[in-house]
């Protein structure tokens, strides 16, 4: 069985040119090797660890949003409660929304992509493994920096569109906006590395024999969101580096007395905007096409189309910036032409709800709770999706935006979307990252929970938003709320009564944790009889992920492994199974395998920048430190090999070249 | 097989982003691309033995720096429409006509674009293996870059001394906004091609030296096609 | 390979049985789902307008009403059909390409059938060359300046009009508004009339109005603006087109100063010190007998505070937050017929009708009552000025005083 090998310091290379090692980073510090404890944690640039994290970290986040909605439902729960001021409930709903969409959803997605995508392309890590620990720092440094504004003065308060000129110092005087435009521009640094990471991933370290056309469709829709993200990230970077400028240099971008247009932060905003609710939802519709097939036995139902369209959605996503701002006033030609773009986005997003309900037709469905969570995907997905259709008839859309009933739109293609798509991929791709099942007892319960939960909570939505309730008030009227007993009263209650089954639904998911974790049976390495490469290996995967790098023949590699299908009938057989599949894998094992070492500067270079951020909004000598340490990060990583030096270790590794193996070594 | 590596300096903020991947990769030019062949790890651990291909036949590093600069496309093209926006909203200040001191902006970029060709010389001299002409090739452009970042830092005080500063009017924040970008992109090449020279000298450098010159210099490039646009638009059309 | 089943016969069922209370949930909320009379409701149009809207908006709902119902059948249909019985692995088809294509195409084609009109509705909408009357709406935080410049559209007007909380026009007239706003992003919104149209600071927009009958339709403002957004409503009057004439003769009435002894002469004066220097009364005169030009600017951020000479006029104030009539007669008002409505709304805030509850607590401490941006100790971002009324610190007797003397702008 291979190993992980610690590498030899001689040194050798096909060129003939005499290399040179640098024996330590910096020439001062022993890199990091621990490979257990906290140390092989916070040090690590291991994919899987990495991904852990990024779940971790973003279900955390996930519980302070949610929290965060819980308040806005009591309070709305009647006309005129008091359970938040008027204050408290903008910056309520503003970081809620932040929350959701930056810190839970945004890195959920690059939790799942960092943990299997390397798996499903049969790679070892991504390419750039301490940059991948570098984005997640910056994720989680960013997401700590944006909710310590709620001690330091009070969060922003102007919604997480921030519309200008609202956001100027005279309108929103509190620090809150100047965190959220710093916390903002810490996490896009994230987005931003990840992103050129995977994508060099995906293009560059596919096993072999994986053409991009037989690659797992998830892998895929992570390749389209990436993209989205190298492109849509600059924007909203420049339109925060304009905000952050006019709040704390004086700058005089959004000062309507200068001269300033205030749709110029509506367009950057939202040409960032728009590409990113494809950034939310896209990974998701990538783990319901994995999961579909798994539990209906057949292929994805036309994956070239799948990809195409996710593509087409990646493309299309660039054109329908303005349907946002139907009522700003952007004259009627303009309106038509992104009316009519918007309508023809809606078009690729068909194709995938027709191809997953192709998928379930004629197959074999086993309803687990993933299956479960799949198949209300594409329930509550059609709806939101609908709904949206609704909101392309740019007349009838300045009717309903900014009304409750977008707000049910949204949350019907964000929560019935993207986070029924995670919860399909928890209970999916738990025994591979954790080696133990979820409970599908409990994971009933916890769908049925989310389910009616969500319908009862974002449903009635609809009625209060066509019904005239807008959205962002603190408080709503009686008066307005109309006669009857199905009135806006009625379904405000409804609503908030709806978000507590839901949080009990959320709760039900971590109790199915808790006692996983502690009394979840170990599960077989393949329990799902499943199709792509990254359950052709342990449960949870080897450090090093593969034994030996499987050679890829076709789409749902692993499948096609242990079933043959008579050309004739189409009757499968199976031939071989998970654990023939592993002993072969094994008796072939690579010999040689480097992994990248762990490494300081990803963590130090990242907790440089909320450091910068304290000083731009507090004291611009704390910027300078900050600055200061942003360099020696830089310099140390530039110096640093990314594979340890054998005097790192301990005790050093002796000179052999990679014909015994030994395990990393623990330091300290 | 050692493979070292890869001093990559992260991207720290869009920026002053670099990813200055000092990679490893065996010989970009003695590489099959072949397609589906696998590299087995990351951090551009390129080089060893088995001669890593990629599945596109880029080595990881430079593929990163060509998705890093199509990002910084759309950075400057935000910073660019600003300007474009506000340019004519110069209230309280001399308009940009009266300001833009036109002769000496183009020498300057002169100078710039002068610094590509160095640049294309110190790549050359890297891919033939010849550290003394590759440093001094380095080292004339980090000069011929310094010198346009003189310029711009000149230029800036003589507007300011004219009435525009950064907070008089949109035309001044978006002015300097956008040139101030540029030139804290030229700085940060600077910085790294100094960086580059120091390493190189002291051997710091494992690997394929070639290839860290080329990413730098395709960073170097960019920064320079990027003044052409920036200069025709901002200072040669009139608004 | 054995593959566990973690679908045993008795969890289906299960999910069955809550699959079609689940169901019914949905039916009922889609059948009982409607207030009757929600005066904002989307769905109601009561002008030309938002006829149009309504029209085009219907057939988009039903087409998705109908492509949901299709989509849950066949999934639910997949579910029963094709659950694990222990049947043969499928076949492993992938996909058919002619169903793909044409699953494509049939949408795209609704879609052109959902265009066409959307496209025509917007440019009808966007039309500005047959309205016969101009109205400036302006946005402030958190309330609505009306302002009917002279003109020879709206029946003639010779001297301005600038009123704010209820927005007057002739009922079944193509009115146009010019929006815009003096400091953040509002967006103006009767949806029984026409949909929203932001107000952008430094910009002008246009939007068509038109009532068919006399009556008032609520709105609200629908561009988070700040703090008290949610405390930033209008009202739309349509009046028949004699009494329009009539309101504008009474907001263009000469001033009359209360008599002298009353309680409302003692409150002029303490409004002259205590509210003129924010709030316009025209015509009112100093002790010297010069005109009083109130200056809000120089005390308010966003630079004007509501014109008070008309205010008993208006039946709520504060950005149209809280009524100055009692509940009844709000009722009563809201839900007079369209031939009666115009004489009702004429007769203005009427004694019997006066509830003084919600002016007086304004007047105690209007931040109190409405959040605003008006802390003494926190105006350093806005230069020393408010965003919104501050606490005067009146005293009770001030307050009753400055009652009597407002009941009495009419």
């Amino acid at each position: 069985m291979a190993i992980a090998e610690r590498p030899s310091p001689v040194l050798a290379r096909s060129g003939g040119t005499a290399l040179v090692t640098p024996s330590s980073s910096l020439g001062v510090f022993r890199r990091p090797v621990s490979s257990t404890g906290w140390r092989s944690w916070v040090f690590t640039v291991d994919h899987k660890k990495l991904g852990i994290m990024y779940g971790v970290a973003a279900f955390v986040f996930f519980i302070v949003g949610g929290c965060e909605a819980l308040l806005i439902r009591l309070q709305l729960a009647a006309g005129s409660n008091k359970v938040l001021s008027a204050s408290a409930y903008n910056q309520m709903f503003t970081m809620h929304a932040t929350t959701m969409v930056f810190l839970f959803v945004m890195p959920m997605a690059a939790a799942f992509a960092n943990y299997l995508l390397p798996l499903q392309i049969g790679a070892r890590d991504v390419a750039f493994p301490r940059i991948n620990a570098f984005g997640f720092w910056c994720f989680l440094f960013g997401g700590l920096f944006l909710n310590t504004a709620w001690f330091l003065g009070g969060a922003a308060d102007t919604g997480w569109f921030a519309y200008a000129p609202n956001t100027s110092v005279a309108f929103s005087p509190s620090h809150g906006v100047d965190f959220w435009a710093l916390g903002l521009q810490i996490t896009g640094i994230a987005s931003l590395t990840g992103a050129i990471n995977l994508i060099v991933t995906v293009l560059n370290m596919r096993a072999p024999g994986m053409s991009l056309m037989k690659m797992p469709i998830f892998s895929w829709m992570v390749l389209v969101v990436q993209f989205l993200l190298l492109f849509a990230i600059p924007v909203i970077t420049v339109a925060l580096f304009l905000l952050t400028f006019q709040r704390n240099f004086g700058a005089a971008f959004f000062s309507v007395d200068k001269g300033a247009d205030p749709l110029l932060w509506q367009h950057l905003f939202w040409i960032f905007g728009h590409p990113e609710v494809y950034i939310l939802v896209l990974p998701s519709f990538g783990i319901v096409s994995e999961v579909l097939p798994v539990f209906s036995r057949k292929p994805l139902f036309g994956y070239k189309f799948v990809v195409f369209s996710g593509a087409a959605i990646g493309f299309l996503g660039w054109g329908v910036w303005a349907h946002h701002m139907f009522a700003s006033g952007l004259g009627p030609v303009s309106v038509a032409v992104f009316s009519v773009a918007t309508m023809a986005i809606a078009l690729p997003t068909g194709v995938k709800i027709v191809n997953w309900t192709m998928t379930l037709w004629g197959g074999k469905l086993r309803f687990t709770t993933s299956m479960m969570f799949a198949i209300g995907l594409i329930i509550e997905f059609t709806i939101g999706g609908l709904s949206g259709v609704t909101h392309s008839v740019s007349p009838s859309d300045t009717q309903q935006t900014d009304t409750y009933y977008v707000v049910a739109h949204f949350h019907y293609v964000l929560f019935g979307g993207a986070v029924f798509g995670l919860f399909a991929g928890f209970y999916y791709w738990w025994p591979k990252v954790f080696g133990k099942m979820l409970s599908e007892r409990i994971g009933k319960w916890n769908f049925w929970l989310m389910v009616i939960g969500m319908n009862l909570t974002f449903g009635p939505m609809h009625i209060l938003g066509l019904q005239g309730q807008p959205r962002r008030m603190q408080i709503w009227t009686e008066f307005r709320a109309g006669d009857g007993f199905f009135n806006g009263a009625f379904w405000n209650l409804v609503s908030t009564i709806g978000a507590f089954i839901l949080a009990l639904g959320i709760f039900t998911f971590i109790v199915n944790v808790f006692l996983t974790y502690k009394k979840g049976e170990v599960t077989p390495g393949d329990p799902w009889d499943a199709r792509s490469l990254e359950w052709m290996t342990d449960s949870p995967p080897k450090e090093h992920n593969f034994d030996s790098i499987p050679t890829v023949h076709a789409l749902d590699e692993f499948f096609h492994r242990k079933y043959v299908e008579d050309e004739e009938t189409g009757e499968l057989t199976q031939v071989t199974n998970y654990a023939e599949i592993m002993a072969e894998m094994e008796a072939k094992a690579d010999k040689n395998i480097h992994l990248p070492s762990p490494s300081y500067w990803p963590i130090v270079l990242a907790i440089a920048l909320p450091i910068v951020a304290y000083g731009v909004i507090f004291n611009r000598l704390l910027a300078v430190f900050g600055a200061a340490v942003l360099l020696f990060a830089i310099f140390g990583w530039s110096l640093e090999p990314s594979v340890a030096d054998a005097s790192d270790y301990d005790p050093p590794a002796d000179g052999d070249n990679g014909e015994s193996t030994k395990e990393l070594a623990t330091l300290g | 097989m050692a493979d070292i590596a890869t001093p990559t300096t992260p991207a720290s903020e869009p920026d002053t982003t670099a990813a200055v991947a000092l990679g490893t990769e065996p010989d970009i030019h003695g590489m099959e691309p072949t397609p589906g062949a696998h590299d087995d790890h990351g951090d551009a651990h390129g080089g060893g033995e088995h001669g890593h291909a990629t599945s596109t036949g880029l080595s990881n590093n430079k593929l990163a720096m060509w998705m890093f600069l199509g990002s910084e496309c759309l950075l400057f093209g935000g910073l660019i429409s600003t300007y474009m926006l506000y340019r004519g909203r110069h209230e309280g200040s001399p308009s940009p006509s009266q300001l833009y001191n036109i002769p000496l902006t183009s020498v300057s970029s002169f100078v710039l674009l002068m610094s590509s060709l160095t640049m294309v010389l110190a790549v050359s001299a890297a891919q033939r293996h010849d550290d003394r002409n590759t440093t001094t090739w380095l080292t004339v452009t980090a000069l011929l870059g310094a010198t346009f970042v003189g310029a711009q830092v000149f230029e800036f005080t003589e507007f300011y001394h004219e009435g525009l500063g950064f907070t008089t009017n949109l035309f001044g924040s978006s002015f300097f906004t956008l040139t101030g970008f540029h030139g804290v992109h030229v700085t940060v090449g600077i910085i790294m091609l100094m960086a580059l020279v120091g390493m190189i000298n002291r051997g710091k450098i494992p690997g394929n030296k070639a290839e860290v010159v080329e990413m730098i210099g395709l960073y170097w490039h960019f920064v320079d096609i990027v003044w052409i646009i920036i200069f025709t638009l901002v200072y040669l059309i009139p608004s | 390979m054995p593959v566990p089943s973690n679908a045993g016969s008795h969890r289906r069922s299960r999910a069955r049985r809550l699959a079609l209370p689940g169901a019914a949930i949905a039916a009922l909320t889609l059948l009982s789902s409607c207030a009757k009379d929600a005066p904002q409701d989307t769905f109601q149009p009561k002008g030309d307008n938002a006829r149009n809207i309504d029209n085009l908006q219907r057939t988009p709902f039903y087409i998705a009403g109908g492509v949901f119902v299709i989509v849950f059948f066949v999934v639910m249909f997949c579910v029963f059909k094709f659950r694990d019985r222990g049947q043969k692995i499928p076949k492993q088809t992938h996909g058919k390409p002619a169903l793909e294509i044409a699953l494509t195409i049939l949408p795209a084609l609704i879609l052109i059938g959902v265009g066409i009109p959307t496209v025509k509705t917007l440019f009808m909408l966007a039309k500005t060359s047959d309205t016969q009357c101009v109205i400036n709406v302006t946005g402030q935080q958190w309330w609505w300046e009306y302002d009917y410049p002279v003109q020879a559209g709206c029946g003639g007007i010779t001297e301005p009009i600038v009123t704010s909380g209820e927005f007057v026009f002739p009922a079944k007239m193509n009115v146009l508004l010019k929006i815009t706003s003096r400091d953040v992003i509002h967006s103006f919104w009767i949806p029984a009339l026409n949909g929203k149209r932001d107000a952008v600071p430094g910009r002008v927009q246009t939007l068509r109005m038109e009532a068919d009958q006399p009556g008032i339709y609520a709105g609200q403002c629908t561009e988070f603006c700040g703090l008290s957004h949610a405390y930033m409503r209008m009202d739309a009057v349509a009046l028949d087109a004699a009494s329009f004439e009539t309101w504008k003769t009474n907001q263009l009435a000469a001033y009359e100063s209360p008599a002298d002894g009353t309680p409302a002469k003692t409150g002029e004066s303490t409004f002259l010190t205590q509210c003129s220097r924010c709030h316009q009364v025209n015509g009112l005169v100093n002790a010297d007998g010069d005109p009083v030009i109130s200056r809000p600017d120089q005390y308010v951020y966003s630079g004007a505070a509501p014109n008070l000479t008309n205010l008993m006029t208006r039946f709520d104030f504060a950005g149209a937050s809280f009524d100055l009539i009692t509940d009844d007669c709000r009722d009563k008002l809201w839900s007079a017929k369209p031939a009666d409505f115009s004489a009702l709304y004429l007769k203005g805030v009427t004694p019997e009708c006066f509830d003084p509850v919600n002016l007086r607590e304004w007047l105690r401490n209007a931040p109190g009552k409405k959040p605003m941006y008006a802390d003494p100790t926190k105006l350093g971002p806005t230069d020393g000025k408010t965003r919104g009324m501050p606490n005067l610190n009146l005293t009770e007797d001030q307050i009753d005083q400055i009652i009597s003397y407002l009941t009495e702008r009419k």
